[in-house]
C-alpha cells in the first residue's frame, strides 16, 4: 500500500514537473531549456516578495507566477523566436538563459536551507494506515487539476484549439489564419507559468535551491522522452510509469538507484521507441 | 574657493602619505567554496578576527607592526559540475595574482587532499578550516610528511566525529537503553563512511543495525526509509549528508511521528541557525554534530561566548555552519606563530605552529607535529572539543560533550509514549 500511495504522489509530482514542458514543446517545438530554472526563480521571487516585501501569501506566490510567465513571454518575443525552428539553436538559447538565471540567483544569495516557502497546510493524514502529510496530497489535487483544466482549455475554448491546431500540423494552421508565433509566444507563457504553479505546490516540502533547476528539467525531460514528444496522453502515462517505477526502486530495491530509473527509462525508449511512447515524430521512420 | 582646493589638496596628500607609510600587508588567500555555507561563514569569522586583530594593532613580524589582509576567492569545488582542477586553479590564482602569504583551502574533501600538493609547491602554510573533513587528509600529511608539512587542519574530523557519536549513543544506551539504530545517509563518499564507521563501531558494543539506506542528493521524499526505521522498531535515526533537502527528512520524520531520535552527525541544513524557522519548529528534538564548540552557544571557555557575541554583533546572525569557529580562530593562530618566530618564513612557521598551544574559542589549540591535526579533547583545557547540540524550544541546545554541555538530551511526546520514557 506504501508503494501504491507513495508511487501515485511520486508520479503526480513528475506530472507537476513535466506538464509545462510538454504543453510549450507541443504546440511550438521548442524544448524549453529553462524549464528548471523558471521552477527556481519562481521560488526565489515568491521568496522575496512574501519575505522581503512582505507582501501576503496570495499576492506573492500570484506577482511571482506572473512575473514568471512574462519571462517566458518576453524570452520567446526577444531570443526564441529568431532561431525558430533550428532545433540546436533553441536548446543552446533556453539552456543559456537558463544557466543565467540559476548563475543569478545564486549571486543573489540563494545558499544553504534557509529559503523555503510556507506549505499549503502542516498536517498528516493516514490513507489507507499509510501517514502523507498534506502538501503531498495538495500536490496530487493540484496536478489533477491542472491536466483537467488544460484538457478543458485545449478541447473547448477557441485559443486552446487553435494551440492544438498548430501543435498537430503547423502548416495546416496557418493556412487557417492561426498565428504561428502568437501560437508559440502563447505556450511557452503558458509553459512557463505551469513551471511556477510547480514550483509554488512542490517546493514547501522542502527549499528553494539552485541545483533543483537541473533535476526538474531532467525529470521533465525524461518524462516527455518517454512519453513521446508533444503526447499529452504519452506525458502522463509516463509520468506514472517512471513515478510508480522509482517508488518501487526505493521501497523494494535501494533508494539510490531510484535516480537511475528515469535516465534508464530514457536510454530504453530511444533503443526500442525512439519517438517515446505516444510520439509521432518518428514514427513512421520506426515502421520502415 | 581656495580654501576648498587647499582642502582637497591637502586631502588627497595625506591619503597618499598614509598609503605610503602603511605597513604591508599580510595576506591570507580564502579560497574555498563561498556557495556554500560552511565556505561562506569561516570567511565571515575570518573577517571578524582579521578586523580585530587589526584593530588592536596588527600582527607583530620582527620589530614592525603589520595588517592582517583577506582575498577571498569562490573554489565551487563543492559544486557537482565544478572538477577539482578549476578548484585547484583557484588556489594557485589567489597565491600568485593575490600574493597570498597563508592559505585557507577549498571545503571538499578530494580538492582539499589535492591542494596539498599545491601549497607545498609554493612553499604556503595551509590551514583547513572548513571541509576536508576526511581523515585521509591529516593521514596524507603523516605519511608524507616532508612534502605536506605546510598543511594543517584547524578543525575536527569523520574519524573524531564517528567516535563522538558513538560516545554520546554509550551514554544514551546507558540511560535510556536504547541500543537499535537505522542509518539514512546522503549518497556520497564522505557521508557513507561516517554511516559506516558509526555502525561498526556500534555493533562492536552490541547494537542492532536495522538498516541503512542511501539517498541520492536532491532526493525530496525520504518516507520509504522513515517508515522503514519505524517498522523495524529503530530508537535511533542516523543521519549524514550536507544537501539541503535533509530538511525535508526532519519535516517527514515530525509529520510521520516515527519514534526514533533523529542523530545528524554531520547535516548540513540542521546546523543553520534558521532551521527552527525553515522547518516551522517541526526541528524540535533533532540532534546535530557542529564539529566545533563556538558554533553554538556554550561557555566553553571564556572566549567562546565573546566570539558569539562578536559574530552576531558583526553580521546579525548566530556563528552559521561549522568551520564559522575554525575560520575566526585561524588568524589568531597565525598570528600566534609569526610572533613567536618573528617571521613570515613558511619553515619556520611550520616549526612554531606544531609548538602552538592556543587557548581559542573551542579550547586549547594544539597540533598534532606529525599530522597537524588539531588534537581534540573532551575537555577544553586539554584540547579542542567539538559540540553536539539538540534543537530545543528554537535553540541550538549544545548537549555533548558533558563538559560544556548546556541541557540533558530531550525526546519528542510520541518517543515518550511509544518507549515509555520517564520525563
Amino acid at each position: 500500500m506504501q508503494i501504491l500511495i507513495y508511487g501515485l504522489i511520486n508520479s503526480m509530482l513528475l506530472v507537476l514537473m513535466a506538464v509545462g514542458f510538454a504543453l510549450a514543446y507541443s504546440v511550438s517545438r521548442v524544448p524549453n531549456f529553462m524549464h528548471g530554472a523558471l521552477y527556481v526563480l519562481t521560488g526565489y521571487l515568491a521568496w522575496v516578495f512574501l519575505n522581503r516585501i512582505g507582501l501576503g501569501y496570495a499576492p506573492a506566490v500570484l506577482l511571482a507566477i506572473a512575473v514568471v510567465t512574462f519571462i517566458g513571454w518576453v524570452v520567446y518575443r526577444v531570443a526564441v523566436i529568431r532561431v525558430r525552428g533550428m532545433p540546436v539553436s533553441e536548446i543552446i538559447v533556453t539552456f543559456a538563459i537558463s544557466l543565467a538565471v540559476l548563475e543569478f540567483v545564486r549571486w543573489l544569495g540563494l545558499r544553504g536551507a534557509t529559503y523555503v516557502l510556507p506549505a499549503f497546510y502542516i498536517k498528516t493524514i493516514t490513507l489507507a494506515g499509510v501517514p502523507v502529510d498534506f502538501q503531498r496530497i495538495a500536490a496530487v489535487i493540484v496536478a489533477v487539476a491542472i491536466v483537467l483544466v488544460l484538457w478543458v482549455f485545449t478541447h473547448y475554448t477557441k485559443i486552446g484549439l487553435g494551440l492544438r491546431g498548430i501543435a498537430q500540423n503547423e502548416r495546416a494552421a496557418l493556412m487557417l489564419g492561426i498565428d504561428s508565433d502568437r501560437a508559440a509566444t502563447l505556450a511557452l507563457s503558458l509553459g512557463s507559468a505551469l513551471a511556477a504553479v510547480a514550483a509554488i505546490t512542490i517546493i514547501p516540502m522542502g527549499n528553494i535551491n539552485v541545483a533543483a533547476g537541473y533535476d526538474v528539467l531532467i525529470y521533465a525531460i525524461a518524462v516527455c522522452i518517454c512519453g513521446g514528444l508533444g503526447s499529452w496522453t504519452g506525458t502522463i502515462l509516463a509520468a506514472f510509469i517512471i513515478g510508480f517505477a522509482q517508488t518501487a526502486v526505493v521501497y523494494l530495491v535501494a533508494p539510490h538507484l531510484s535516480v537511475v530509473v528515469s535516465l534508464a527509462a530514457i536510454i530504453l525508449i530511444l533503443i526500442f521507441k525512439p519517438s517515446g511512447l505516444f510520439g509521432r515524430q518518428k514514427e513512421l521512420e520506426e515502421r520502415v | 574657493m581656495k580654501r576648498l582646493l587647499v582642502l582637497a589638496i591637502a586631502l588627497v596628500f595625506a591619503l597618499l602619505c598614509g598609503q605610503g607609510l602603511q605597513a604591508k600587508p599580510i595576506i591570507i588567500g580564502a579560497a574555498t567554496d563561498t556557495e556554500i555555507l560552511d565556505g561562506f561563514a569561516t570567511v565571515r569569522g575570518l573577517k571578524l578576527a582579521v578586523e580585530e586583530i587589526n584593530a588592536a594593532g596588527g600582527v607583530k613580524v620582527g620589530a614592525e607592526k603589520r595588517p592582517f589582509q583577506v582575498e577571498t576567492m569562490d573554489t565551487r569545488d563543492c559544486d557537482a559540475g565544478v572538477p577539482v582542477s578549476e578548484a585547484l586553479l583557484v588556489v594557485e590564482k589567489v597565491i600568485l595574482d593575490k600574493g597570498a602569504d597563508f592559505i585557507i583551502g577549498p571545503s571538499r574533501s578530494e580538492a582539499a587532499l589535492a591542494a596539498l600538493s599545491l601549497v607545498s609547491k609554493y612553499k604556503k602554510v595551509y590551514l583547513s578550516t572548513c571541509g576536508g573533513l576526511s581523515p585521509k587528509f591529516h593521514s596524507t600529511i603523516a605519511e608524507n610528511y616532508d612534502k605536506y608539512k605546510y598543511a594543517f587542519r584547524i578543525t575536527g574530523e569523520s574519524g573524531y566525529m564517528a567516535q563522538e557519536a558513538v560516545d554520546m549513543l554509550t551514554a544514551v544506551n546507558a540511560k535510556y537503553g536504547f541500543n537499535r539504530m537505522f542509518i539514512i545517509v546522503q549518497d556520497v563518499a564522505f557521508a557513507r563512511a561516517g554511516g559506516d564507521a558509526v555502525a561498526e563501531k556500534l555493533k562492536a558494543k552490541g547494537w542492532e543495525i536495522l538498516g541503512s539506506q542511501r539517498y541520492p542528493s536532491g532526493a525530496t521524499d525520504f518516507s520509504a526509509g522513515l517508515l522503514k526505521a519505524k517498522e523495524t522498531r529503530a530508537q535511533i535515526l542516523f543521519i549524514m549528508g550536507d544537501m539541503p533537502e535533509l530538511s525535508i527528512l526532519v519535516n517527514q520524520w515530525n509529520d510521520l511521528k516515527i519514534p526514533a531520535l533523529p542523530f545528524g552527525n554531520y547535516m548540513g541544513p540542521a546546523m543553520e541557525p534558521k532551521f527552527w524557522e525553515v522547518t516551522k519548529g517541526r526541528a524540535a528534538y533533532t540532534v546535530v554534530n557542529l564539529v566545533n564548540a563556538g558554533n553554538a552557544p556554550s561557555n566553553a571557555t571564556p572566549w567562546t561566548m565573546k566570539f558569539y557575541k562578536a559574530y552576531q554583533k558583526k553580521y546579525g546572525s548566530e556563528p552559521e555552519g561549522y568551520g564559522t569557529a575554525s575560520g575566526y580562530m585561524a588568524p589568531y593562530v597565525l598570528k600566534d606563530a609569526i610572533e613567536r618566530t618573528g617571521s613570515l618564513d613558511s619553515d619556520r612557521l611550520v616549526d612554531a605552529l606544531e609548538k602552538t598551544s592556543l587557548m581559542g574559542v573551542y579550547g586549547r589549540i594544539k597540533f598534532d607535529p606529525k599530522s597537524h591535526q588539531i588534537i581534540p579533547s573532551l575537555d577544553p583545557e586539554q584540547g579542542a572539543v567539538g559540540t553536539i547540540f539538540q534543537w530545543q524550544d528554537g535553540k541550538r541546545v549544545v548537549v555533548y560533550p558533558p563538559k560544556i554541555a548546556m541541557d540533558q538530551l530531550k525526546f519528542p511526546p510520541w518517543m515518550l509514549d511509544y518507549w515509555k520514557i520517564k520525563k
